[in-house]
């Protein structure tokens, strides 16, 4: 009876400083902007099946380790009744543990405590002794902790097997698995194992839709992220979700090339801001370009690998983007920018150059304005396609690709830049005022399929121009081209290349079968790098970095690093699929005064017909 | 006879050359031309201005006007726009005048057109031509209302050899205005340049740009001697300056200088459009490289496909001879 009591004191005494440090976040969620969503329910239940339950997105970077993590995770789930009804034991409130089915859950437990042992086991000693570079500079004194915890309840758990329950060693051990389970409990909520309880909910809330920037209404007076009291909720409880585990960090191609921007540190500044003493107000009015700094916020290339790695569901895009919104309303845009909107503003292109470039190319290029009832397909150019002389021979090829095939295609009499630079840099304003020009101008036009050859084009016009109510299909050359040539052969001998998945290619569409089935279906053999197909290293050029002169200094350069990492394939040919990659990997070879050879994926393809 | 002043403009006695353009203007548009000299020290520039084939020069001098501010300028051209009671008071579309022209206009309450590129008549109205849209278009625009109508003309809209000369130079006279120096508002500092970067491009008049194909950092002498011979600067593309081959402040695209020469010769650059951005603006573009599909052929104006060390030693040879 006393021991009844005694465990009720304890619980109570435990569950209550859980329960306060959980609401003390709840609060700071349920103050915030709320942007919480449940759109494309059957996508979000699917990821959930695949990524929680299955543990997928842990296992597939980091195989042992996320296996590991699987094996704990599991037991943790199956040892959820036996927890139970220990617990509704020890309260005195029911007695389950003499019956029959409990004695048989008890024999299926076994082989998940061997697991989680092995997995803990495993995990401990990672922590300790192998110290990843992504788990941080220095060893969480907590995490031990946490890991022992974990080994202690499998082993008093194995323990309750030979030891008789009313024994002096029998009560003991029973005791230090209780305790063990409230002082773990206590623990969670100021710590990263808050993920147990919190990353289910995160990841079913994450957008299905990568880097999802839902534009801002001015009608409203919005203008981005400026302070901490304009974080949106679901960025808060990302925020407290965080597991710390750096694969965010290990992705970034910003960091890996030596910049300070590391998007784990985002996440944990955020979690930091939000749970800073002091006045709400002062707390609330603290700017998030101080906070992360500005200089880490234009770092960015918006490649998406540290959203799209995450195994909890965290979205870093809508807080990097979104205070990058906040800096361009306060007229905080690095200066480079400035010259890059004036272009957009003055010109309607990222160049400034002038539309008689584009007139000259269409005319010599022969292209016909677009027209519904003769042309199957129209043809996005854009701002490359439009005035960069280089990447226009490859558009010369998907032209010659698609004539040969018999497909008809136009091209519209005037575009304007998607407006992607714009979105991306956080010019909200700019990219709407783009944006608009150019739905009046396609909806006029009303092409069925759009074909394009620049991935950043596709995310656009495919998904935020969807946001405008303008539905239309688009695709890359190279997944059209694809289809178009299935039953080809190229005679061709093998040709030994490599290939460079664009983030807007690769990682946002998901297209990774289309380029490599054309590749080798004209004869190609493809030496993979490191860092491909959804999760590629990127070029450099995304996120309004292509204009960077920060990002043009040696010794930090991304296009540098991953130009290195293709090189090392041993391939002499560098197969490329957006514009954008091509200038900068093109722009590292010069400078590093390589002759690896550069070819568009549309250009091989037409040499091979 | 319309009665026309030209406002010119001069600094510690050194004449803006646009001032010439406007006289220009100002004979296009006809009438008794009188051209006003304000600030300090105007002798030399009245003297200079008297070839001028016009009615008469002005000074109108005053301590106040020295240094320049937008009140000072207002006061002083208000009171003498007063005496002289002109139809027409023309200036140069120079900084100093988008400055204080509109506020006098204002003050005055008469009409202003601005960056004006030409005079025309139709029918009994005197239009002026402006551009819109960048340029793209031009429109006819006359002025309404009571005159004196204020036109600033655009730098560069008329030549200056264009100015017709008078058979004896036009006689000079001084004007007294009244201007309380406590009414102006406006305290300048002293004039200071802006640290410059250490070379800059883009004033260049002749630019010789050095790209990969130059093979090798003991080449770039030949690209030097041909920058000495046509008395032009030497640039280059990124990769030569990422290599330490030339200084990094010579490097001319988008990560580097924009620079709009009249002439920008291009030695072995393959033209990525980072780097054409950077030179866009020049007037006349050669390209030498020996790769014939290279870009940087879709915007040279003069391209020669070839081995640049054979072509450059002889352009350097004609130039010399």
């Amino acid at each position: 009876m006393i021991s009844v009591l005694a465990f009720w004191l304890l619980f109570l005494a435990f569950a209550g400083a859980f329960a306060a440090q959980v609401a003390k976040r709840v609060q700071i969620i349920a103050a915030a902007p709320n942007n919480i969503s449940l759109d494309n329910l059957p996508f979000r239940i699917n990821r959930f099946l695949v990524d929680v339950v299955l543990q997928k997105r842990t296992i597939k970077e980091r195989p042992l380790a996320g296996l590991m993590h699987a094996f704990v995770f599991w037991g943790f789930v199956a040892f959820g009744g036996y927890t139970t009804v220990e617990f509704l034991h020890g309260l005195g409130i029911v007695d389950l543990t003499e019956t029959s089915w409990f004695h048989g859950y008890r024999l299926v437990l076994v082989p998940f405590a061997a697991a989680v042992l092995l997995g803990i086991v495993y995990l401990l000693i990672r922590r300790a002794f192998i110290r990843p570079i992504a788990l941080g500079d220095h060893v969480s004194i907590e995490s031990i902790a946490i890991a022992l915890f974990i080994t202690t309840l499998m082993v008093t758990f194995l323990l309750t097997f030979t030891l008789e329950e009313h024994s002096a060693a029998g009560v003991v051990n029973w005791w230090t698995h209780m305790l063990v389970i409230l002082a773990f409990m206590a623990l969670i909520p100021a710590s990263k194992h808050f993920h147990l309880v919190l990353s289910p909910l995160t990841v079913l809330l994450k957008s299905p839709e990568l880097g999802n920037l839902p534009n801002l209404d001015f009608e409203k007076e919005q203008v981005g992220l400026e302070t901490v009291k304009d974080l949106q909720s679901k960025m808060r409880l990302d925020a407290f979700t965080c597991v710390e585990c750096g694969r965010c960090q290990v992705n970034c191609p910003a960091w890996g090339a030596g910049k300070a921007l590391n998007p784990k540190k985002i996440i944990l500044q955020t979690q930091e801001a939000l749970l800073a003493g002091g006045s709400a107000e002062a707390q609330n009015a603290r700017k998030l370009g101080e906070i992360y700094s500005e200089e880490v916020l234009w770092q960015c290339t918006t490649c998406g690998a540290c959203e799209s790695q995450c195994p909890v569901g965290i979205e870093h895009l809508p807080i990097l983007i979104g205070s990058r919104r906040g800096l361009v309303s306060n007229g905080d845009a690095p200066e480079y920018l400035g010259a890059m909107y004036n272009h957009l503003e003055r010109r309607s292109n990222i160049w400034g150059l002038g539309y008689d470039q584009r007139t000259k190319f269409v005319q010599t290029a022969a292209l016909e304005t677009f027209d519904p009832t003769k042309h199957d397909v129209l043809i996005w150019l854009g701002c490359a396609g439009s005035f960069d002389a280089d990447f226009q021979k490859s558009l010369r090829s998907l032209f010659e690709i698609l004539r040969a095939r018999g497909v008809k295609f136009g091209v519209l009499s005037k575009e304007k830049c998607t407006g992607d630079p714009a979105k991306r840099t956080g010019n909200e304003y700019m990219f709407q005022e783009l944006a608009n020009a150019n739905i009046e101008d396609l909806k006029a036009a009303a092409p069925k399929t759009i074909v394009t050859s620049c991935p950043h084009c596709v995310k656009t016009i495919g998904n935020d121009y969807r946001k405008f109510g303008y539905e239309v299909e688009i695709v890359h050359s190279s997944v059209f081209v694809e289809e178009l040539t299935r039953e080809m052969r190229a005679t061709a001998s093998a040709e030994r290349v490599t290939f460079h998945d664009p983030c807007y290619l690769g990682r946002y569409a998901g297209k990774v079968d289309e380029p490599r089935a054309l590749l080798t279906r004209f004869g190609a053999d493809i030496a993979e790098p490191e860092r491909n197909r959804d999760n590629p290293y990127c070029c450099g050029a995304g996120g309004g970095l292509l204009f960077a002169d920060k990002e043009e200094e040696p010794g930090s350069r991304i296009s540098d690093v991953r130009f290195k990492q293709l090189q090392a394939t041993g391939a002499n040919t560098v197969v490329t699929a957006c514009p954008f990659c091509s200038i900068m990997l093109k722009g590292a070879q010069a400078s590093a005064g390589a002759d690896t050879q550069f070819v568009d994926l549309m250009t091989f393809v037409k040499n091979k017909l | 006879m319309a009665g026309v002043l030209v406002v010119a403009e001069q600094r510690q006695g050194k004449l803006n050359r646009a001032s010439w353009e406007t006289i220009v203007g100002a004979q296009q548009l006809g009438g008794d031309i009188t051209v006003l000299v304000p600030g300090t020290q105007t002798g030399a520039v009245a003297n200079e201005l008297a070839a001028a084939q016009v009615k008469e020069i002005v000074t109108l001098e005053h301590a106040a006007l020295e240094p320049y501010t937008p009140d000072g300028f207002t006061a002083a051209l208000q009171d003498a726009i007063g005496q002289l009671a002109p139809d027409f008071v023309l200036l140069p579309h120079t900084y100093q005048t988008r400055d204080f022209a509109p506020k006098l206009a204002a003050r005055l309450d008469r009409a202003i057109i601005t960056d004006v590129t030409g005079v025309k008549q139709s029918g009994a109205d005197t239009v002026f031509i402006r551009p819109m849209f960048q340029g793209k278009l031009t429109a006819d625009v006359a002025p309404l209302g009571p005159g004196p109508h204020f036109i600033t003309f655009q730098i560069g809209a008329y030549r200056i050899d264009q100015v017709a000369k008078g058979a004896s130079p036009a006689g000079v006279r001084a004007l007294t205005v009244n201007l309380d120096a406590s009414q102006i508002r406006q305290k300048p500092e002293p004039p200071f340049q802006q640290a410059k970067q250490a070379v800059d491009l883009s004033q260049a008049e002749r630019i010789v740009s050095v790209g990969r194909g130059i093979k090798e950092q003991s080449n770039i002498h030949v690209a030097e001697e041909l920058a000495a011979a046509l008395g032009a600067e030497i640039a280059a593309s990124r990769p030569i300056c990422d290599a330490g081959w030339l200084p990094m402040e010579r490097q001319v695209g988008s990560s580097g200088q924009t620079v709009a020469p009249k002439l920008y010769l291009a030695l072995g650059i393959s033209g990525a459009i980072q780097h054409l951005v950077g030179m866009k603006g020049a007037s006349t573009i050669v390209a030498i490289n020996k790769d014939p599909d290279a870009p940087i052929f879709e915007v040279a104006d003069y391209g020669i496909v070839g081995d640049l060390f054979e072509i450059v030693p002889a352009i350097i040879a004609a130039v010399k001879s």
